[in-house]
């Protein structure tokens, strides 16, 4: 069973989150003060963290960092507030997604939960170059001259997606489907901090990428394999 | 030169120096004019007296030694002439040139006698005497007196010069009457006047000049803080408080800094303290949403359990269940306006721009909302030129405007199809949305963007709008710098056009489209 940790501290929405997940076959670890959740966390990792920002002992931010300070599990911010304020600071604090209370519709909560869980990119197997990068698909690793860079799942998947169409140039909206799992959606904000945090990890120097391009009132493409 | 003027025109300082300086030109022009006409007037008498004096001497003399050769040989008598006209025209020191002039008026023998008397009549330096006043020539040949007179005379071989000339009948034994005359040049007084007139004029510039300096350092003294309260006055302006002016004395400048700097700290403390409301006022806002939101979401996600099993339920159950979805998507969407709403009120909303295209977006809206048609027949016409009209602009809030008018349009439509028109130019891009339904009465759209405010109560709510739709989207365009207008006629539909900068945030310069329709009867 996949286990997912459900840290709000309204019990009753908490309740309700565990209703509906179990309804979907997850299993639920409710979590409701902040600085409870290291515990829990080592305790019993998750397969995947639902996080509220507000929160009562630790900010959710807060929580978000040191979560991603020692796991790679995909974390999905869940906020009151759309403010972009927010959600930027959400996700540069590591998280993968967020979603905005009140959820349009709890299906669509389950679906995103689905999309950051399923194995990555079945369709794709073996290596794949992107810049000087080489990605094993299969192992879920990424290796430059024969190091191992740590990614989140989401970032791995967003190097994978521009990898496996090298000539491909990606909207923004594109990635949004492709990684995200989104329908139609406008809020480019989450492609652009994760680009960001991406280029921190993979390129050499960061104001100046060769693995992630840019291209200019576009999106973006992937480096040319081989170059450096 | 329109530069200066202006310069003048704007400095309080340059305004003071420039007209010290004038009225201060005119000062010492007058005392050096007066000053110049005195010493010139001195000058040109000594000059006279001295050189009327010497012709005098000259004159007396020349008779006296005539007087001795009266009776002698004409040899003697010629000898005496030539002595008295190399003695005359000797110059003295202060004197430039002397010149004579000897003309015989009658002989002392009858015409016609066999014996010519010899004639003396004399001329040095080359002098034209034509040129000699026949006035003064007149008073001479009558007078038995010294006369004088000022004039300007030629030479043959020089240019022509001021002079004075002082005149004497004088008698020469054995040949007549002559007129004697000499010639005093007055290029020496000239040259002490022009150097009278040089100093006075450089004693004034310098006069001048120095009185603008002046006027400069006292005026700058009084200017300095003004200025400086100006530039503060200024900073205010840019939203920075905390400059104050320098107060070093205690006299009225300094009162004018203290209650400058009173005003200011006031004017700090006010603001400051509104600053606080609003960041109290942001703060609860942000603290309802947030908990108005969390029960709200753990409601939505019971009542959808409910309603996923409302087959097992008995139909009232059943229907209770769908109302309340139904309730709670509407109170979302009225919480979400009334946040939004807010926003604009406390001025916090913030203005996102990307590019993008806006004839994709209108389509996607379009696409959307028929697709939630309920059984109604209103088809949409869209009219463009283009295949695209890119934007800068925030996409979401472009989005909420298009679907409002869209939602309203289709509302009203009664089943006609709806116009949309996107015209775009360089600067600026317009769409109308145009509905050919009943039509708004006057009153009616003068309070269309007014919040809650619904133009017909008993209207049915097919989509279910919150009445704040209109409200947000003219916020919405106008945080773009755009505009929203409507128009609507009793029996022409209705017509509203949202006006957008090409890009965010600059200026719009005119309207692409006129919110009154074309096939609208004109009145005027």
């Amino acid at each position: 069973m996949t286990l997912v940790m459900v840290v709000d501290d309204d019990q009753d929405l908490a309740e309700m989150l565990g209703i509906v997940l179990t309804g979907a076959g997850i299993d639920v670890d409710l979590v409701s003060r902040g600085d409870e959740v290291l515990e829990v966390f080592r305790h019993n990792p998750p397969d995947l963290v639902l996080l509220d920002v507000m929160l009562p002992g630790l900010d959710g931010i807060e929580v978000c960092k040191l979560i991603r300070a020692e796991s790679m599990v995909p974390i999905i911010m869940l906020s009151a507030k759309g403010d972009t304020h927010d959600v930027v600071l959400g996700l540069e604090a590591g998280a993968d997604d967020y979603m905005v209370k009140p959820f349009r519709h709890a299906s669509e909560l389950v679906a995103r939960i689905r999309t950051r869980l399923r194995r990555t990119n079945a369709d794709v197997l073996g290596l794949l170059t992107i810049g000087d990068l080489s990605i094993d698909v299969t192992a879920h690793e990424i290796i430059r001259g024969g190091k191992k860079i740590a990614l989140t799942r989401l970032e791995f998947d967003l190097l994978v997606a521009l990898a496996k169409e090298p000539g491909r140039v990606f909207s923004r909206d594109a990635l949004l489907s492709e990684v995200w799992g989104y329908r139609h959606s406008t809020d480019t904000r989450l492609v652009n901090v994760h680009v960001q945090r991406l280029r921190s990890k993979v390129e050499h120097d960061p104001e100046h990428p060769a693995i992630v391009m840019t291209v200019r009132g576009v999106g973006y493409k992937a480096g040319v394999s081989g170059a450096s | 030169m329109n530069r200066i003027v202006k310069k003048v025109r704007t400095s309080l300082a340059s305004k003071v120096i420039v007209s010290t300086v004038l009225l201060s030109l005119g000062v010492v022009w007058i005392t050096g004019s007066a000053l110049y006409s005195q010493l010139s007037a001195g000058v040109k008498q000594v000059n006279l007296e001295t050189s009327l004096a010497e012709a005098r001497s000259s004159f007396f003399n020349a008779q006296y030694e005539f007087l001795l050769v009266d009776g002698a040989k004409n040899s003697i008598i010629t000898k005496t002439v030539q002595e008295i006209i190399i003695s005359s025209t000797a110059v003295s020191l202060n004197q430039d040139r002397k010149s004579i002039f000897l003309s015989r008026i009658s002989s002392v023998l009858d015409t016609g006698s066999e014996i010519e008397a010899i004639d003396y009549t004399t001329v040095t330096d080359e002098l034209d005497v034509t040129s000699f006043p026949t006035e003064l020539r007149k008073r001479v040949q009558t007078s038995d007196l010294v006369e004088y007179q000022y004039a300007t005379v030629s030479y043959k071989n020089r240019a022509d010069a001021d002079v004075l000339i002082a005149g004497r009948r004088i008698a020469i034994p054995d040949s007549g009457n002559y007129e004697m005359y000499f010639v005093y040049s007055l290029t020496n007084q000239n040259t002490t006047l022009a150097l009278i007139t040089k100093s006075l004029l450089v004693t004034g510039l310098v006069l001048l000049f120095l009185i603008g300096l002046i006027t400069w350092l006292v005026v700058r003294q009084v200017v300095k803080p003004v200025r400086e309260a100006a530039r503060i006055a200024q900073q205010f302006t840019e939203g920075d408080f905390s400059q104050r002016m320098q107060v070093e004395s205690s006299d009225e400048i300094a009162t004018l800094g203290t209650a400058f700097n009173d005003m200011a700290l006031s004017l700090e403390s006010q603001i400051s303290r509104l600053e606080n409301l609003s960041r109290v006022q942001q703060r609860f806002v942000s603290d309802v949403s947030h908990e108005l939101r969390t029960p709200l979401t753990t409601l939505r996600m019971a009542s959808e359990v409910i309603y996923g099993q409302r087959k097992n339920f008995d139909p009232t159950i059943a229907r209770s269940s769908e109302l309340l979805v139904a309730q709670l998507d509407r109170f979302e969407g009225l919480l979400e306006d009334l946040l939004e709403i807010s926003r604009f009120d406390a001025e916090v909303a913030v203005l996102e721009p990307a590019d993008f295209d806006l004839v994709g977006l209108i389509k996607r809206c379009m696409a959307d909302l028929l697709g939630n048609e309920n059984g109604q027949q209103s088809v949409i016409n869209l009219y463009h030129a283009t295949e695209q009209v890119m934007i800068k602009a925030d996409v979401r809030r472009v989005e909420r405007i298009m679907r409002n008018l869209l939602s309203n349009a289709l509302d009203h439509a009664e089943d006609k199809p709806v116009d949309v028109t996107i015209i775009s130019t360089s600067t600026e891009v317009g769409v109308g949305v145009r509905d050919h339904g009943p039509g708004i009465e006057p009153l009616v759209l003068s309070r269309v963007f007014d919040r809650f405010w619904r133009a017909d109560p008993s209207r049915a709510r097919v989509r279910g709008g919150t009445g704040l739709g209109l409200s947000i989207a003219l916020e919405d365009a106008r945080l773009h710098n755009g505009e929203l207008d409507a128009w609507g006629a009793p029996g022409f539909g209705a017509h509203f056009v949202m006006t957008l900068p090409r890009i965010a945030g600059e200026q719009i310069s005119g309207r692409p489209i006129r919110s009154q329709p074309f096939d609208y009867p004109q009145t005027n």
